[in-house]
């Protein structure tokens, strides 16, 4: 099977909101959306990852560390860190965490920002693209 | 020569992570890959594209994007720059870039700044070497390179 896709780059700059509702439940959701965010990134997109429901569990300390997509692979802490020196910013939900029993300070210091969900609402009404995982 | 078995040319000019090589070519070019630490880093390279030729890059924005099966990232700019060209070799065939990282560069480069002012703040010679060791050091990499 051939790859195809254009060999030169030629975008405006994008902003991009990826809404990450997956977690530790669901493991093999959870390194595709750094993967891509990092990759959006590297083509000038301004991305913003936003952890909410059960996404907030995956920003949890000692949660990405140990996780990974698959058996044996690369764990999910790594896919964050990648996507963050890509540019890639993450944003937590500061509602959603009472209803996992967390507090701000369980989460992993990649975490750039506690945001309401008016902030998300805000950034789902004047982005250009949302994907939500 | 070599740290932590990862190759280290200290003719080239390199960022402070290392994940650039930039050499100064004589028509006022500057050449842009991956070093060795990158390289092995990503994983066996699937996709390169570069920015296209004519583009002005500011400092900090990708010349190129990569994708390996575990890995996706930018070829971080150094400096202000137009994209001269990309490398058609390397575009057919992203693998040689773990083959011999120094010698496919992936994009050429127009500094905005005469080429001797662009890479003022880059490292290299002996504090790219310290530096470049350092890193492997601190992040415990060993490189591997694909077999041709």
């Amino acid at each position: 099977m051939s790859m195809s896709g254009p060999r030169y780059l030629e975008h405006d700059e994008k902003t991009v909101v990826i809404v990450m509702t997956s977690g530790p439940s669901t493991p093999n959701r959870c390194a595709t959306p750094f993967y891509l965010g990092a990759l959006l990134a590297s083509m000038d997109a301004d991305v913003t990852i936003f952890f909410t429901m059960e996404g907030v569990r995956l920003v949890t300390r000692g949660v990405p560390e140990t996780l990974a997509a698959m058996a044996g692979g690369k764990p999910i802490i790594e896919f964050m860190r990648e996507a963050k020196q890509a540019g890639v910013k993450f944003h937590a939900c500061r509602p959603a965490l009472p209803g996992y029993d967390l507090d701000v300070d369980d989460l992993v210091p990649e975490v750039d920002e506690l945001s309401s969900g008016g902030a998300l609402a805000d950034m789902i009404l004047s982005c250009d693209k949302v994907l939500f995982f | 020569m070599s740290a932590h078995g990862c190759e280290f040319h200290p003719d080239l000019y390199y960022d402070a992570e290392f994940q650039i090589w930039v050499r100064p070519e004589s028509d006022g070019t500057a050449s842009v890959g991956m070093t060795d630490i990158s390289q092995t880093i990503a994983g066996k390279v699937l996709h390169v594209r570069v920015r296209k030729p004519g583009n002005l890059r500011p400092k900090g924005k990708p010349v190129a994007t990569v994708e390996t099966g575990k890995w996706a990232g930018p070829v971080p700019n150094p400096f202000d720059c137009t994209i001269e060209a990309g490398n058609e070799a390397v575009l057919d065939d992203p693998s040689l870039l773990n083959r011999d990282p120094y010698r496919h560069w992936i994009a050429r480069v127009k500094p905005r700044a005469p080429i001797a002012a662009a890479c003022a703040d880059l490292l290299t010679g002996e504090a790219a070497r310290q530096g470049f060791e350092e890193r492997c050091r601190r992040d415990d990499i060993r490189c591997k390179r694909l077999a041709d």
